[in-house]
């Protein structure tokens, strides 16, 4: 098994960087492929089981999407063949159509495997909580962001919101979903503190394979997702 | 219309703070609370002191603006500063009035401000500081500060050329902000050059700000705090007007050299941050035109700070206590490093740096564990470590996924039980970890140590 890490120097804000040592904790036998912003991904050549990319700032949104733009054909093959990519915190916004930076007052085309619009303030950083299930899995989660998605993504969500907003104030859907491209706004360390999506997401590429530390991950999982019930738990 | 609101929210504030006054409370941010209200752009009507000194950055504003007033005092200026309360738009508000007549002018001649970073857009269009001090700029939390590129961003974009800008010179984030300010002083330290980093657990500057290729670091001290050049143009860690040459520890002093000469300081505190903030104040305090005799005599008359612990002792215990300022990942793997870098043996450790009020009828956001090292926990030194409180078990994930042994560590989610957990016979060098808003906890476990030492004597 290959996974290939994107950018991990620069994507990996708020804990993200630390999916990726989940990963490799969960899959000792995989091959780990560390590739950073000015070499060429290995997507590009192969076909990795499972791609991930974290939260990073505007600046480097930006630059990330140029970097994507030529190889927009083999991504969306890469979609449409099964491949497993996770995106987290605001690396979803680069498979939107279009992103406004209000404050920055510049605007880019994304790689636009959504049909879906990115609106970034930078005087308005939004924190919240996510409770919300991926097909029978609970998943729990934090948001910290300073952009929010327009646009109809309740056929194609990744989460049904228990609690919590969706991909904007008013939508109860959070992320989306092709295939097997999951993209969530949650940030930092999503795969520890979900277990058993980390198991789903794995199970995916054809492997089995246990979520490391299952039983202390598992332990830190329930306790959350018991206060992220409790209606007295702000949101 | 505008000048006659300014005048009634002048008027409002100055009541408020006559009122406040009064009644024996704090006046130092609700009167600009106050005026704000009233007047939008109460700030830009105001006269203010000839000269506006601020200061900025992630760590350290409070000591260097704090150690600018109390040296400036000391030779006899008369400064407005808002040490005493807040450092964001109330804040500086509130400070500015109390200091100024009834017409809004500025009573005092020269104003030292602490700006908080992220209020930067909302301060500077009105107040044009004659000078910015930027200590550093590095992650901090998740919720407020976003990240590094954020901040640069917010400061570039509210500084006129006007300003003067004195900036770390070895922090390149630092050192590449405003480069509309054409008028920039750099600081820095030779002295203690690391031999051969090591490669830091974060890192918030990576690439070339100017060209974006791959930075080489001739050596960092901290995270990105050392000495870097691009791979590809000319962008490097600008040279230093004001450059720490040596560092006095035993004696407490420090040596810095400008304008060709070299001169000595008393060091009120040894710590590699500290020894960044005292030379900022020296460079700032030379550029207003102060000697350093004039200096010295202040930062001489200040307290030295020996230890950046707490400690007590109870029977054959030793227990060290350090404040740990949570949701900080920078500031608390720093505390980590400290504590395993104490040169002592089976040492103990209780961290209890969770947020209290984030885990009241909430539940915290954990993501700042994931920043911080928790690998150092792995260090030989320390034998046992105790995470207390509501997040203990995201404590222990965290480590695990760090590689720190299972079996060193110890759950208490109930933090009044931990020091019970303590076998006194087996654990005599302890340390405690403990967020800044869990002073209480502190409290409570020194009575308890005080007890479990009693034993022991
Ligand atoms: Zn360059």
């Amino acid at each position: 098994m290959t996974v290939e890490i994107l950018f991990s120097e620069i994507a990996g804000l708020y804990g993200d960087a630390q999916n990726a040592k989940y990963l490799e904790l969960c899959l000792p036998d995989a091959e780990f492929i560390y590739t950073d912003i000015c070499s060429e991904p290995y997507f590009v050549n192969n076909t990795p089981d499972i791609i991930y990319i974290g939260t990073m700032s505007e600046e480097t949104q930006r630059r990330v999407i140029e970097k994507f733009r030529p190889f927009k054909d083999r991504i969306n093959e890469l979609i449409d063949g099964g491949t497993v990519i996770f995106a987290t915190g605001n690396a979803p916004e680069i498979f939107c159509e279009k992103i406004d930076y209000i404050t920055e007052k510049k605007e880019i085309t994304g790689l636009c495997v959504f049909p879906l619009t990115v609106k970034n303030d930078l005087f308005k950083r939004y924190n919240g909580k996510v409770l919300g299930t991926s097909g029978d899995i609970k998943v729990v989660g934090f948001r910290s962001q300073f952009s929010f998605i327009y646009g109809d993504n309740s056929s194609y969500a990744f989460l049904q919101m228990q609690r919590g907003v969706g991909i904007n104030k008013e939508s109860k859907f959070e992320g989306m979903r092709k295939n097997n491209l999951f993209c969530t706004s949650c940030l930092g360390p999503f795969l520890p503190l979900n277990p058993l999506f980390t198991e789903y997401l794995i199970s995916l590429t054809g492997t089995s394979a246990e979520a490391a530390f299952r039983e202390e991950a598992m332990d830190a999982y329930k306790k959350r997702l018991s206060e992220f019930e409790d209606p007295k738990v702000k949101f | 219309m505008k000048k006659l609101r300014f005048f009634i929210a002048l008027f409002m504030a100055k009541l408020a703070t006559f009122l406040l006054k009064m009644l024996g409370r704090n006046a130092t941010y609700m009167p600009g609370e106050v005026a704000l209200k009233i007047s939008k752009d109460f700030l830009g009507h105001l006269k203010l002191p000839e000269t506006v000194i601020c200061v900025t950055g992630t760590n350290g504003k409070t000591t260097v603006s704090n150690l600018l007033t109390s040296i400036l005092t000391k030779n006899g200026y008369d400064v407005t500063n808002n040490s005493f309360g807040s450092n964001v738009q109330a804040g500086i508000a509130a400070v500015l009035l109390q200091d100024s007549d009834i017409f809004g002018r500025a009573k005092k001649k020269i104003a030292v401000l602490e700006v908080d970073e992220r209020s930067s857009l909302l301060i500077h269009p009105y107040i044009k500081p004659d000078y910015l001090i930027v200590n550093n700029i590095m992650r901090d939390s998740v919720k407020r500060n976003a990240h590094t590129d954020f901040i640069s961003y917010i400061i570039t974009s509210a500084l006129t050329e006007k300003t003067k800008l004195i900036l770390n010179g070895d922090d390149l984030i630092t050192s590449s902000l405003a480069p509309q300010c054409k008028n920039r002083m750099y600081f820095g330290l030779d002295a203690e050059k690391p031999e051969v980093s090591d490669k830091p657990f974060l890192r918030d500057i990576v690439y070339c700000p100017d060209c974006g290729a791959p930075l080489e670091s001739e050596y960092l001290r901290y995270n990105h705090i050392g000495r870097m050049y691009c791979t590809a143009c000319e962008k490097k860690s600008p040279d230093r007007d004001y450059l720490v040459t040596a560092i006095d520890r035993e004696n407490s002093f420090f040596t810095v050299d400008f304008k060709g000469e070299s001169h000595t300081f008393t060091l009120i505190n040894d710590n590699i941050v500290n020894v960044y903030n005292s030379c900022a104040v020296v460079a700032m305090l030379t550029i207003l035109g102060l000697s350093p005799e004039q200096i010295e005599k202040g930062f001489s008359q200040s307290k030295i700070v020996k230890s950046r612990f707490d400690t007590m002792s109870a029977g054959k215990l030793k227990i060290t206590f350090q404040m740990s300022k949570g949701q900080n990942p920078i500031a608390c793997t720093r505390c980590f490093n400290y504590v395993a870098s104490i040169p002592k043996e089976n040492k103990l450790l209780i961290v209890s740096t969770d947020d209290i009020s984030d885990n009241t009828n909430e539940s915290e956001n954990v993501c700042w564990l994931y920043d911080c090292d928790y690998s150092i926990f792995s260090d030989e030194s320390i034998a046992k470590i105790i995470f207390t409180g509501p997040r203990c078990r995201d404590h222990l994930l965290r480590a695990l996924i760090a590689g720190v042994n299972k079996e060193k560590i110890v759950l208490c989610e109930d933090t009044d039980k931990a020091v019970s957990l303590i076998d006194p016979e087996k654990y005599t060098d302890i340390y405690v970890l403990y967020d800044l808003y869990r002073q209480e906890d502190a409290a409570k476990m020194r009575v308890q140590f005080k007890k479990l030492g009693e034993g022991t004597k």
